[in-house]
């Protein structure tokens, strides 16, 4: 596919700008972008949080709040101009000439029709049906998504269908008006690794069959390479970037870009060379966790996770990987003392069988990192207090926090300032340091990087790794993340609702006689293009 | 604190409400001083004097100054609605804190109990508790304490859970933190901004809650310049004396709307999030 | 809806029930003041004392007499007042049933108007009807019933002199003079119900407003009007039935205050007057009987 753009596009942006009118000022979303998709064509548009992006897909929706103001360009459909629709010309061209497939598929439908009737209204209002032909061609639609019994699905309510259900079902309403354009806005990033797999390839076959040109919009410029014909890469609200996958993969002409390109996670590019150290740290015996506390008159729930053992060296990586409802995020809580147990945990030298029995020894040995920085510093603490509280219990002096900081990489008069004054990057690093500032052998990482973008992923995974070499910390690192993990653990433990169904190797991941499920998550999470 | 005083006095509900509530405050403890003549001097040539130069808002079926009756009945409806609000917050505030520590078949089975109190409407409560307990502006307040407790306690429960599922919380666990100083130090200073709201908007139904029972001849008694009472004495004069009884009814409605907008200003002014 | 969770809410209503009538009995018969010295008066000899102690039960375990004024109720016998000696239960039915009509009335205006005036606000989120309405609705959570009732008196009753002020006329006798005499309490029970859900109704409406599935559903090209009756009102007026259950509650005492300043004889009326003299049944109310 070559790199320039088409002559008669389906969509052009022309130097489009865009600004939001806060109460501070008037801020600059899209500086002067140009973009624009021919007939049949993907095109990727990849930024992080805050590049406008989504801003971008409303624009072109026109479904902008009400402080935007557009301050310059052209938005055209063939030979449309967007800017100038009425009301009535909108609603011509919303859902019959342009689709829109949403990334969280339980908020876009209606809780409260069924499922069938969220198709068929659209059917009726783009193809002028009648409602029995409607309802003909709507199941139609659902079996094009490649939905078995789309008769009885039609009647179920959302949340009577599952994740992958939904989103196939908004995705057979965009496709079904026959639109000219259809926008994607992340459709897979609220799904599990192997359903988002699955709806990506769903999408390429209707690719294929319908010719429609997309805007495919996402943070994963990874994910973006494998299925876009031209990537574009959005930086604060400028195209720094546009060209085919390959060029911009293999050879990034901006900095920014090449950062960004950096960033992914790629399985085959290791950055622990190393081996473990010898000794156990930590061992889990058959442990099950037990979540919820029981109430009255009803049946406790299962445990969470159905005697697992494992156990982790000292100085070694252990990634924990498994989509969700897997219990990976359980075995963190049981390990720390957050969830009841039944089983046994080895460490210091004792054998817990209780969460009472977690002594000052024990706590101090195993540390825990969350996945929301939000919300695991106190709001109401200054940074130096949250990172004095360890050093209290663990001993060790106030006069070490500034040397905490500077682990990090966070100026030491941060430790005057409170949470919300802090990105979410840095306030994942003061989390870090705090687990650090007790010295421990074992720092269990919850998800820490799900929350933030893939340069700042990038970045946090260096000081953990910078870290580890400087103190020989063991981690349990819990990802969802299997390209992220290849990449820096030395054995890996695949996790299945609740039960641990593979351990092994890091390197021998994707040998032949790995679970079957492991294999099927390999197969999820390919390596980007290049 | 007065990064706290700059934010609330930004939101125009703050700013009038605070403004208002000075007034107020300033009514209560000065009141009786400031008052233009003396509340319980009886005038009988004067009686019914409409509002004019001699009485600004006009002299009751008695003769006395309306004005000074209202100022110094300040201080006989607000101090002890606000007390009552304290001690059920108070009460509210322990049960329903214990109850989100607690967790699970504790928890459930203490809120049960509360929803069960909860369904006995609030007037009806303290009418009740009042007619066991006797007339009187301590009882009342009494009443009013104890028919605020269920309330109180479903908010401090539900606030207190919502911190309790933070991760900081969390993390304080796993190093293993003493109980005292989670609740003291992590859950406490973020579970007073939601419930301090909720009281203010609260003091605002006390108000109204206190003044209604004494209208009903069951809180204060008279000759108390109470306003609730006011509003009952007046009644019968309702056709040759309107100001007797508008004067004090919109006292009571303004300082109920004076504390919810407080209120109103305090849960803006408390989220910090705006800053940036 | 599975029997399991049906038999757990049953047993909750029950258990409420329960609850709260072990709270009235404590608060009304655990309590007050001994009742045989509200009966014969401060100067009354210790035998005669005694012996209506006896004769009331009052001498019995508390949890004996809760038994038997529980027993006593579910079979409809509440005793007999002690200040006429008459049944209480007659009374209490007859003026429930009015209190009944006061409150139906109230909530089918409120409904009425609450409602749509609610959704109408967040149609118009920020423009000068919903800042309107709001502030009026402000305005009329702030004012105490009694206040309401006594400027709607002043203004309705007193000055334009379009309805009567106080007083009951059975709907039996002459229809339309008896709701005349309705209007005014059930208008002011109405406007402070009207205030307080028609802002819940305007806030439940303004989070279905911004959610994801309305800009999914106005992105999907649907007619607007199609957008507002199936999707936003379908899922803005589910919760209105919560509300409304919620403010019952606040419904009774509205009643028992206007029912006092509009002389009707409903159960509020006969709550007062019962408080304020002190009359309340004792806990053997079938043995008494006035000597």
């Amino acid at each position: 596919m070559t790199a320039a753009p088409p002559a008669s596009p389906v969509l052009a942006i022309e130097n489009y700008s865009l600004d939001y009118t806060l109460r501070q000022g008037t801020a600059r979303v899209l500086d002067g972008v140009n973009l624009s998709i021919g007939k049949g064509e993907v095109v990727g548009l990849v930024g992080e949080s805050g590049s406008g992006k989504s801003s971008l897909a409303w624009a072109i929706m026109r479904h902008l709040p009400r402080n935007a103001v557009e301050a310059s360009g052209r938005l055209s459909l063939g030979r449309l101009d967007l800017r100038g629709l009425d009301a009535k010309g909108l609603q011509a061209v919303r859902g019959k000439r342009i689709g829109m497939v949403f990334q969280d598929p339980s908020t876009a439908l209606n809780p409260t029709l069924r499922l069938g009737e969220q198709v068929i209204e659209v059917l009726m209002r783009h193809r002028g049906l009648g409602r029995a032909e409607a309802r003909d061609a709507a199941e139609a639609a659902l079996a094009e998504v490649e939905l078995r019994d789309p008769a009885a699905l039609m009647r179920r309510y959302p949340h009577e269908a599952s994740g992958g259900e939904k989103q196939r079902v908004v995705i057979a309403t965009a496709f079904a008006t026959a639109p000219e354009l259809i926008l994607f806005d992340e459709p897979t990033t609220a799904l599990d690794v192997i359903t988002g797999a699955r709806i990506l390839e769903l999408f390429a076959r209707l690719r294929e069959r319908t010719g429609v040109a997309a805007l495919y919009i996402s943070h994963d410029l990874g994910l973006v390479s494998r299925v876009a014909d031209r990537v574009s890469v959005l930086r604060q609200g400028r195209i720094v970037e546009e060209g085919a996958p390959e060029a911009v993969f293999l050879d990034p002409r901006h900095d920014y870009t090449r950062r960004l390109v950096a960033a992914v996670p790629r399985p085959h590019r290791r950055l622990v060379d190393d081996a473990a150290g010898g000794d156990t740290v930590l061992a889990a015996d058959g442990l099950s966790v037990r979540y919820g506390r029981r109430r009255l008159f009803r049946p406790p729930p299962p445990p969470a996770t159905k005697a697992v053992s494992l156990e982790v060296r000292a100085g070694e990586i252990l990634g924990v990987v498994g989509e969700s409802g897997s219990g990976k995020s359980s075995l963190a809580r049981g390990l720390t003392g957050l969830a009841e147990f039944d089983g046994g945990i080895h460490a210091t030298g004792r054998r817990l069988d209780h969460a009472r029995k977690m002594d000052k020894a024990y706590r101090r040995a195993v540390q825990i990192v969350f996945q929301h920085p939000d919300s695991s510093l106190n709001p109401r603490m200054r940074i130096g207090d949250i990172l004095a509280r360890p050093l209290k219990l663990y001993g060790g002096a106030l006069s070490d926090i500034p040397a905490l900081l500077e682990q990090v990489r966070l100026p030491a008069d941060y430790a005057r300032k409170y949470p919300h004054q802090l990105s979410g990057g840095e306030k994942q690093r003061v989390a870090i340091a705090r687990a650090f500032a007790a010295r421990p052998s074992l720092v269990i990482c919850d998800e820490i990087t799900a929350a933030l973008d893939v340069s700042v992923q990038a970045q946090v995974i260096e000081w953990l790794l910078a870290l580890r070499r400087q103190h020989g910390t063991a981690y349990l690192f819990i990802t969802h993340d299997l390209n992220l993990i290849r990449q820096i653990a030395h054995r890996i433990a695949v996790m299945q609702q609740g039960e641990l169904v593979d351990l092994r190797d890091a390197a021998a991941i994707d040998a032949p006689d790995a679970h079957p499920y492991t294999r099927a998550l390999i197969a999820a999470s390919p390596a980007p293009v290049g | 604190m007065t990064d706290l005083l700059r934010r609330l006095l930004r939101t125009p509900q703050g700013a009038i409400g605070s403004a208002l509530l000075v007034l107020l405050a300033l009514l209560c403890l000065l009141g009786p001083e400031l008052a233009p003549r003396d509340p319980e001097a009886i005038d009988f040539l004067g009686r019914f004097r409409p509002p004019g130069a001699q009485n600004w808002l006009g002299a009751d079926q008695l003769g006395r100054d309306v004005l000074s009756r209202l100022m110094t009945g300040a201080r006989s409806t607000i101090p002890l609605a606000l007390l009552a609000t304290l001690l059920g917050t108070l009460a509210g505030a322990v049960i329903g804190t214990l109850s989100a520590y607690l967790g699970g078949r504790w928890d459930e089975a203490i809120m049960r109990n509360v929803d069960a109190v909860m369904a006995i409407p609030g007037l009806l409560l303290a009418l009740l508790l009042v007619s066991s307990l006797g007339k009187g502006s301590l009882n009342a307040t009494l009443a009013i304490a104890i028919a605020f407790t269920p309330g109180m306690a479903r908010v401090t429960r539900s606030v207190a859970l919502n911190v309790r599922a933070q991760d900081y919380v969390k993390a304080a666990l796993a190093r293993g933190e003493h109980a005292s100083f989670i609740v003291l130090r992590e859950m406490l200073p973020n579970v007073v901004g939601p419930v301090v709201v909720e009281t203010t908007i609260r003091v605002a139904f006390a108000v109204m809650l206190f003044a209604t029972l004494s209208f009903l001849g069951l809180g204060a008694q008279p000759p108390a310049p109470e306003w609730g009472l006011m509003v009952a004495e007046a009644r019968r004069f309702v056709h040759q004396a309107p100001w007797i009884i508008l004067a004090p009814a919109l006292a009571i409605g303004v300082t109920a709307i004076a504390f919810n907008l407080l209120g109103d200003g305090l849960r803006d002014a408390l989220n910090p999030r705006d800053e940036r | 809806m599975s029997t399991g969770w049906l038999l757990r809410r049953l047993f909750l209503v029950a258990y409420t029930v329960l609850v709260v009538s072990v709270l009235v009995f404590a608060i009304t018969q655990v309590l007050p003041a001994d009742a045989a010295v509200t009966l014969l008066g401060e100067n009354a000899t210790p035998e005669a004392l005694a012996a209506v102690r006896d004769r009331l039960g009052l001498n019995d375990p508390i949890w004996l007499q809760y038994w038997h004024w529980l027993t006593a109720a579910l079979t409809g016998d509440f005793g007999h007042s002690m200040r006429t000696g008459q049944p209480v239960a007659p009374m209490m039915l007859t003026a429930l049933s009015r209190s009944l009509l006061l409150a139906l009335l109230s909530i089918l205006l409120m409904l009425a108007v609450a409602v749509p005036l609610g959704l109408w606000a967040a149609l118009r989120q920020g423009k000068a009807a919903d800042l309107v309405t709001g502030f009026i609705s402000y305005i009329g959570v702030s004012l105490p019933e009694f206040v309401t009732a006594t400027l709607l008196l002043i203004v309705l009753a007193d000055w334009l002199q379009w309805l009567p002020a106080t007083g009951y006329v059975p709907p039996g006798e002459d229809f339309w003079d008896s709701m005349a005499h309705l209007v005014l309490p059930v208008l002011t029970v109405s406007i402070i119900m009207v205030a307080h859900v028609s802002r819940m109704v305007r806030s439940e409406t303004i989070d279905v407003l911004h959610s994801d599935y309305i800009r999914a559903a106005r992105l999907k090209g649907l007619a607007p009007r199609s957008v507002l009756l199936r999707h936003v009102l379908r899922n803005a007026l589910l919760p209105v039935i919560t509300i409304v259950a919620l403010d019952v509650g606040y419904l009774l005492g509205g009643i028992i205050v206007v029912e006092e300043i509009f002389a009707l004889p409903g159960i509020g009326r006969q709550l007062i007057v019962a408080i304020t003299a002190r009359d309340l049944p004792p806990s053997r109310p079938a043995r008494w009987s006035w000597p």
